[in-house]
């Protein structure tokens, strides 16, 4: 498996998204129409089928900067906006939809997606929750390997900050991000072992693939995890945000803060980062910024919005490099100020008292009829 | 022996309407679950045979006391289905596919101008033939709503079958009642009542449902959003404004259709939810079409039966010709159209009813049209469920389970 060559810190997201349908705001299974409508507009990047019909993905093309990555999303949103439109579909961000019925959900008519109901049974269908994925494009697979090792410690603030799944099967669940439990039942989910590079991460693909466990890295769901094929790593834990500027705005932390660790940081991998990953990931999806993390380098212990913010501050010289500090600013000062997409959809739960009408409003926000701030 | 007479009732008893309604429940359901389980047909299918079996043509069991005591349950159904209907109807994604309104519009015309012409053919008065061709136009709202409903199916060509039977029965309503003044005429009534008569029935139905949804929409957004609590409200709104509507002479299709589309499309606070009818709205489908199904006319078949296979041939490929020609302009998948056009193919209880209240007006004119137009019904009611059916499960947007 060679690690393809890439631009570093090049930017490439995914989005997956929510169908709903008009009269009840419940999801539509209609990821087909839309799609067939889509295959014949002029969109930039692509737009898949997700496993169940009531998702679709939006990719974006190879990207330098923030800037390039938010005009982007922009034009995306707007030729599927106008698609969905025609078919009375709502499309909206959220990490789950709020108050959906798994067992309703109908899986994709593709051999892939059949393949992993039938190997994953109900959970195939509960995997019907919307994730951002942020590919960072590195110079070879040592760095990937490296980077990966090194983001590790930093996924509590991608959760934070993405942070849109307080409701679940039509209950609070009192977490900021619900969604990310779905994912942890899947038996290759969780991270990538410590190893020191890429000729040794390959020895363990190697053995893996050979015990006949997996067959591609497609077959990991790894929290981060290097994309040899397009020579990235892609990074995995955020929900989707209700707008696409601020999943551009979550790309642009991300590139400032792997330029940062590759040009700056003193600190070297170290497993005892994945000692502590599993309760600074449950404090960031429990509590958002209030949760606490644990920093395996400096043996402390402070809160998630602290974190961020010392982190942003650090990483502003290399986002004023790459053309993203206006990404890390707004992101900080949203922080400061407590705003996060999961409060607002608590506070749209407040004041409109009913789930179907947070789903409304999520699809005015995401096609920019209304804001969240 | 005569010591426990006073206690014991009189032999025969007597067998009230309360029981024999009981016995038509329990032998609808049973004959909707052996429909399903036996031939995978729609229990909408198995209720209406039952409903045959029991009527008057074939055991006569279902006497017209039980009819009019059971009426209140076939207008909270139908009431109910009606206002749901008018409620799915949405006036933004009209507004954003425009060949979509076209589609649903030239489709009722286009179902109006094949029946008409076929009943010419026939050599039937046009006046008479107008009529059948407008009462021809509309789908079945019951089945379409109850057969989408016990399918679970959800999609483009659901959505799209429930907005354009929406739209068919307003436009066989507003055509009638178009036609109505000529009916009139030719059994020389006064003009002025022929005109006065089809504006007071248009206007007096839109402003009973006007007042019916600004009333809903009140009391809804008081009450707050309690599925519990609307449930009850809107039953009660759609029972007040089908009292009213009776009381006032006015079509109470037209009434519950403008109250569902009004309450749907002025909800500018967003305070009613979703309708969901649960268990009782279940209890309510198997009364109504069982007592459809009991109401069925087959005793013009004999005599009409050719006319009225052309009329069901010739209304399916008037409606058919018009979804094909606009069915990708309107955004449908390929194949999409055809089966849109089959999932509109049932015709029933409305039709029904139009007919006894033209035959009301003017008795003669009412029988002549009903011989044509119920044998069509009686044929669509059977075949009908089954392609809708058809279409929804091909067009896989059903629940594998349902």
């Amino acid at each position: 498996m060679e690690f393809a060559a890439s631009q570093p810190l090049s930017l490439g997201i995914e989005l997956e998204l929510q169908l709903v349908r008009a009269h009840d705001r419940d999801l539509a299974h209609e990821a087909g129409d839309l799609i067939e409508r889509l295959a014949k507009k002029k969109v930039p990047g692509e737009v898949k089928p997700e496993v169940t019909l009531s998702m679709i993905e939006l990719n974006s093309t190879i990207q330098r900067s923030f800037a390039g990555a938010l005009a982007e999303l922009e034009a995306q949103r707007a030729v599927v906006c106008e698609a969905a439109g025609v078919l009375n579909l709502g499309i909206c961000g959220g990490g789950a939809h709020p108050f959906h019925d798994w067992s309703e959900r109908r899986v994709y008519p593709a051999e892939r997606f059949k393949m992993v109901t039938e190997r994953y049974g109900y959970l195939a269908k509960q995997f019907t929750v919307f994730g951002q994925h942020i590919h960072l494009g590195c110079s070879d697979g040592d760095e990937a390997v490296y980077l990966v090792h090194m983001l590790t410690r930093y996924m509590p603030h991608f959760i934070a900050l993405s942070a849109a799944s307080p409701f679940y099967q039509g209950e609070d669940t009192s977490f900021q991000s619900s969604r990310l439990t779905a994912v942890s039942a899947f038996p290759l989910s969780g991270h990538m072992p410590f190893v020191a590079d890429w000729a040794a991460f390959l020895e363990y693909f190697n053995a893996m693939r050979g015990y006949g466990i997996v067959e591609g890295m497609k077959d990991f769901y790894w929290d981060i995890r290097p994309k040899p094929e397009y020579g990235t790593i892609e990074i995995r834990v955020s929900d989707t945000p209700l707008t696409v500027r601020r999943a551009a705005l979550l790309a642009g932390y991300a590139q400032a803060l792997a330029a940062w660790l590759v040009e700056e940081s003193k600190d070297r991998p170290d497993n005892a980062v994945y000692r502590v990953n599993a309760y600074n990931r449950f404090e960031a999806c429990r509590f958002g910024y209030d949760g606490q993390l644990v920093d395996p380098y400096a043996r402390s212990k402070r809160s998630i919005r602290e974190d961020i913010l010392a982190t942003a501050a650090a990483v502003m010289p290399q986002a004023a490099r790459l053309g993203c500090v206006e990404a890390v600013r707004e992101l900080a000062d949203d922080v400061r100020r407590g705003y996060s997409d999961a409060g607002w959809l608590r506070a749209r739960l407040a004041a409109s008292g009913s789930l179907p009408d947070v789903v409304r409003e999520a699809c005015n926000v995401w096609a920019d009829r209304a804001k969240t701030h | 022996m005569d010591e426990l007479a006073w206690f014991l009732p009189h032999w025969p008893p007597a067998f009230s309407n309360l029981m024999l309604f009981g016995v038509l429940l329990v032998a609808g359901l049973l004959g909707g679950e052996l429909a399903h389980r036996i031939a995978a047909l729609p229990r909408v299918t198995g209720y209406v045979l039952v409903g045959v079996a029991a009527g008057p043509h074939a055991l006569g069991i279902a006497p017209s006391p039980l009819f009019s005591e059971a009426r209140v349950f076939v207008d909270l159904a139908l009431g109910l289905i009606v206002f749901e209907l008018g409620h799915r109807f949405d006036l933004d994604w009209l507004a954003r596919n425009r060949w979509l309104a076209v589609a649903a519009i030239g489709e009722s015309v286009g179902a109006f101008f094949a029946i008409y012409w076929t009943l010419g053919y026939f050599d039937y008065p046009p006046l008479l033939a107008a009529c059948a061709a407008a009462v021809g136009t509309a789908t079945s709202p019951a089945v379409a709503v109850v057969v989408s409903q016990e399918l679970r199916a959800s999609g483009q060509i659901t959505e799209r079958m429930l907005l354009f039977t929406a739209v068919n029965c307003a436009f066989a309503y507003v055509a009638l009642m178009l036609f109505m003044p000529l009916v009139h005429m030719q059994h020389e009534t006064s003009w002025r009542s022929a005109i006065l008569h089809p504006m007071y029935l248009l206007a007096g139905a839109a402003f009973l449902g006007f007042a019916g949804s600004q009333l809903l929409l009140w009391i809804a957004g008081w009450l707050g959003k309690r599925e519990e609590h609307q449930f009850v409200l809107l039953v009660a709104l759609v029972v007040l404004v089908v009292g009213l509507a009776r009381a006032l002479n006015l079509p109470v299709v037209v009434a519950l259709l403008v109250l569902g589309v009004l309450a749907r499309n002025l909800d500018y606070d967003h305070v009613l939810l979703p309708l969901r009818f649960g268990h009782a709205g279940q209890l309510l489908f198997v009364v109504l079409f069982v007592l459809t199904g009991a109401s069925l006319d087959f005793s013009g078949l004999e005599a009409v039966g050719a006319v009225a296979a052309a009329f069901v041939a010739m209304r399916f490929l008037g409606k058919a010709l018009v979804i094909l020609a606009l069915g990708r302009l309107s955004g449908l998948r390929a194949g999409g159209a055809g089966l849109l056009s089959l999932s509109l193919l049932p015709m029933s209880g409305l039709a029904v009813v139009m007919v006894y209240d033209t035959a009301a007006i003017h008795p003669r004119f009412g029988a002549e049209l009903a011989a044509v137009v119920l044998s069509a019904v009686a044929v669509l009611e059977i075949v009908g469920p089954l392609a809708t059916q058809f279409a929804l499960r091909r067009a896989g947007e059903t629940h594998p389970e349902a």
